[in-house]
């Protein structure tokens, strides 16, 4: 994306005032996104994201600049820039860097596609959407259909002082239906997004029939359903969605982001148990054509497969380079931000309980009157205290071990620290759904997952 | 005469991106709105007394908007290079062959817009050590005020110069910038094995306005007054909603008066202009006009000059908020709601300063002897609320309150019902407004019932 000698010339001006560690990273994203409204397409719209940012470390304090301008004048003029920063936020030292010889990192693209969004056509695109809002449309009581499609390529550069140099290209496709049945003045919504880090083949493996199919599935089954009941109630969670329960009772406080901060209940309980021994859980940036899957990280590390928590015992939090300054864990390849706007910071990339030994069917049979919580909004977390909440948009209450009448959808809210003790029940069907995961550093995709699930008891947000 | 050749590569200034934009449209017959943008912005965060987080930014874009057969394509590129700039024309003008037309749908050259104070005395004359101690003070005013704060870990200081214009090929031509600088933090405090983090937030027009040191005072009472908690009960309560929560269910029903969620068929107020939806003392007004609101802008993202609307007044629904499309196909003029969902977003239609009218001063004193849950402030609403139907159910803050007495902080616990029905119960309106970083705002209000989820 830019010459050598560039990057080093920058990188050194950036580092003139004394920075330990200067890092230089370049995007230029091209996405489009599509809005089929009752099968009409009302939105179309192409996008360049194109930018770059410099982050100097002093110890552990970060200095970050970013601008547009990726010309040789206008990356000099941000380096000067950044480098007085410093200066006039504290003290400035004297030195600066010499000349760089780069280290190329070899880097495997995670996220690669057979036929790529850049070079089909958009007729290609709103056909696949056509058949998603063909299977929704006029399904039982759905009146009103909506289909999104979004691609999205990245390519990006990252570059820094101790001469690393890293290249990776991020690409992802992904349909979203939304459903509105109505009967009367009573509406329900139903929605299904899957998406993946691949290219628009991904839509044989999950064709668009079904994506249109489980959003008016959802809508229908949820007209005329009664609200969830309020108060404390067991919970079998659905799988593949349903680990955004992980994600914001547990992830967010296992990134040292929170954790550095002393804003997590799990500062300083890497070996001890934190979870029932029937929880595993991983946050994984290897999984090829997955929709949180990285080539390399945002500070150009190649990414791992972290175990989180084996058999209910911290074993890792996920580490970014400042993390690893502040905290002294290993760095695990978890640095991420949503574009050039941000400075990097630790974040998930695609996280899950792992299977269990139970079936779906045996933890349902062991709930006497408790909540099916089929399928699953997104949620959010409060770091410092471990309060999440995320919301159930299928539901069902389940009487004497069977699944019985719908309910409405509800917020399922609790606390991370106490919650995850509460896990007692994993079953096998491991599946992974795709989120935006929104923090410190931007929206940036990540999959979420989970087997099916029993939670002992949890506060369910239903009607009094 | 040497006639130069310009390198397609070469970054153009945002104003000569929108005049090679602008001429390279007429030049193709092409109807065209550009939408520029500038903003410059600095942060910083401080944590036990250091500076960790510096960052400054310059960003700029254009955003396209092609009109063909009554059809609009759009794109928009932070790529300023010629070469750039053509293929996001390109782009707009094919997403405009592909989309359907819109009956109504024009480019116009809109009224002058009103002139609006937004940048007051600016930042030139603020250094980069007096943003410093601002962040510094939110920490170590925050960190000291109470022996429980173990962490600050949230909050600093910011602030952003916002240049935008929006000309289209019809000669509108117009332009307009904001300043906001704001600090916010959240003090995280501890006591007998239980954790709390509350905070506040100030936004200003005026850099010397700001006060972080009453911002962290507040943040810090706030977050203490949550410990000591106790599970919530479960059931239908009476509800004395903070202006806090209140502006933030607001915030999160917006789109229910929605021209656009109206004309899709997605808002439960779809053919109910003209009917009551709401308790009498309910009155909700939508007014970029207001300089001190964070959403102030003279004119909207089509460059429809603002004006304050009055959606719902004493329990009437009067008008929704329309943008030029919308507008037109429901028969009415353009109420100046065009938005941009950030340069890279469609333009819809979306909200200013939008706020339930508090009861005048010296109007009903509030109920003294109130029981039932004292609700501080809701989170989740981007996955527990639904402005398709008014349903929420939402993770939870606040007391309970017997007699009029403040009994104790409750553990987390959830709060449900509708929207259009909490609208029906509101059994009395405070007189002070509380303003969230949404944009939205309300006084404390007083519902008959919701209900909880607590143990």
């Amino acid at each position: 994306m830019l010459d050598e000698a560039l990057v080093a010339q920058v990188l050194g001006a950036a580092q003139r005032g004394g920075a330990d560690f200067a890092e230089l990273f370049v995007e230029d994203r091209v996405n489009t996104a599509l809005r089929l409204h009752q099968g009409e397409l009302r939105d179309a719209r192409d996008g360049n994201l194109f930018g770059a940012g410099v982050r100097l470390l002093y110890g552990t304090q970060v200095v970050y600049a970013y601008t547009n301008d990726v010309t040789a004048t206008g990356l000099l003029e941000l380096a000067r820039q950044v480098a007085q920063a410093r200066g006039d936020a504290g003290v400035t030292d004297a030195g600066g860097a010499g000349g760089l010889d780069f280290r190329r990192v070899d880097v495997t693209p995670m996220q690669v596609a057979r036929e790529h969004p850049l070079h089909a056509a958009k007729a290609r695109k709103l056909a696949l959407m056509r058949r998603a809002h063909a299977a929704a449309a006029g399904v039982g009581a759905v009146r009103t259909v909506d289909v999104t499609y979004l691609d999205m390529v990245q390519r990006v550069l990252i570059a820094n002082s101790e001469g690393l140099w890293a290249e990776d290209e991020r690409l992802s496709t992904r349909i979203a239906c939304t459903a509105i049945a109505q009967e009367g003045t009573d509406r329900a919504t139903g929605s299904s997004n899957p998406g993946a880090g691949r290219g628009l083949e991904f839509f044989e493996e999950r064709p668009p029939e079904e994506i249109g199919a489980e959003a008016a599935r959802i809508a229908n089954a949820m007209l005329g359903a009664a609200y969830a009941p309020a108060g404390k109630y067991p919970v079998v969670i659905g799988n593949a969605f349903g680990g955004v329960i992980f994600h914001e009772a547990c992830g967010h406080i296992l990134e040292t982001t929170a954790v550095e901060k002393n804003a997590s209940v799990f500062a300083g309980k890497i070996g001890q148990r934190i979870a029932h021994d029937c929880v595993t859980a991983v946050d994984d940036g290897t999984i090829p054509g997955a929709w949180g899957a990285l080539g390399v990280d945002d500070e150009g590390m190649v990414p791992q497969r972290t175990t989180l928590i084996e058999r209910g015992v911290l074993k890792s939090y996920m580490v970014d380079r400042v993390g690893h300054l502040k905290t002294g864990e290993a760095r695990t390849g978890s640095g991420r931000r949503a574009s050039y706007r941000y400075a990097p910071a630790s974040r998930m990339r695609s996280t899950f309980i792992d299977a269990g030994d139970r079936t779906p069917e045996e933890l349902i049979r062991g709930v006497q009157h408790g909540i099916y919580a089929r399928t699953m909004g997104g949620g959010s977390v409060t770091p410092g205290t471990g309060d999440y909440n995320f919301a159930v948009n299928e539901a069902y209450m389940i009487r004497g071990g069977e699944v019985a009448e719908p309910l409405r959808g509800a917020a399922l809210v609790g606390n991370g620290a106490q919650d995850l003790m509460n896990i007692v029940g994993v079953a096998g069907d491991l599946h992974l759904g795709q989120g935006m995961c929104g923090s410190v550093s931007g929206s940036l995709p990540t999959d979420v997952g989970q087997p099916h699930i029993l939670i002992s008891e949890i506060t369910v947000g239903g009607r009094a | 005469m040497t006639r130069l050749k310009r390198d397609p590569a070469a970054q153009l200034s945002l104003e000569g991106a929108q005049t090679f934009l602008l001429g390279l449209a007429r030049a193709r017959g092409l109807e065209l709105e550009v939408f520029a943008q500038r903003e410059q912005n600095t942060s910083v965060s401080a944590l036990k007394g250091e500076v960790t987080q510096f960052q400054l930014s310059t960003q700029q874009g254009v955003a396209l908007r092609v009109l063909r057969g009554g059809a609009w394509g759009e794109s928009f590129t932070e790529n300023l290079s010629e070469a750039a700039l053509e293929r996001a024309l390109d782009r707009a003008s094919e997403n405009a062959e592909l989309t359907v037309p819109e009956s109504g749908a024009a480019l116009v050259n809109w009224p002058p817009a009103p002139a609006l104070d937004l940048s007051g005395e600016g930042l030139s004359g603020v250094t980069v050590a007096q943003k410093v101690a601002a962040a510094l003070e939110l920490d170590r005013v925050a960190a000291g005020a109470d022996p429980r704060v173990i962490s600050v870990p949230y909050g600093g200081y910011s602030d952003s110069v916002r240049d935008w214009q929006v000309a289209n090929t019809g000669g509108l031509e117009r332009s307009a910038q904001a300043l906001s600088a704001i600090t916010e933090v959240y003090p995280l405090l501890s006591e007998s094995g239980q954790s709390k983090m509350d905070g506040d937030w100030q936004f200003t027009r005026e850099f010397t306005q700001l006060d972080p040191t009453r911002t962290a005072l507040v943040a810090v009472e706030r977050a203490a007054a949550l410990l000591g908690a106790r599970p919530a009960p479960s059931g239908a309560f009476p509800v004395w909603i903070s202006g806090r929560a209140m502006a933030e269910l607001l915030g999160l029903f917006a789109p229910m008066f929605s021209g656009r969620m109206l004309e899709e068929g997605k808002s439960p107020l779809a053919g109910r202009v003209g009917e009551v939806i709401a308790a009498p003392g309910v009155t909700i007004v939508d007014d970029a006009t207001l300089e001190t609101g964070l959403l102030a802008r003279p004119f909207d993202a089509e460059g429809c000059p603002s004006a304050p609307l009055t959606l719902v007044e004493g329990g009437l629904l009067q008008a929704v908020m329309h943008n030029q499309g919308t507008a037109a196909r429901a028969g009415v003029d353009s109420t100046g709601h065009a938005k941009r969902y950030g340069l890279g977003g469609p333009v819809g239609v979306g909200h200013s300063n939008l706020f339930l009218r508090p009861h005048a001063p010296g109007g009903a004193a509030p109920p003294a002897a109130f029981s039932g849950i004292q609700l501080l402030g809701v989170s989740g609403g981007h996955a527990g609320a639904n402005a398709v139907t008014g349903d929420f159910s939402l993770e939870a803050s606040g007391f309970l309150v017997q007699d009029g007495e403040r009994q104790h902080a409750l553990d987390v616990f959830t709060v449900a019902g509708n929207f259009l029905d909490l609208l029906w119960d509101v059994r009395w309106v405070g007189a002070d407004l509380h303003w969230t970083s949404l944009g939205t705002g309300a006084p404390d209000v007083l519902v008959g019932a919701l209900s909880i989820a607590g143990q």
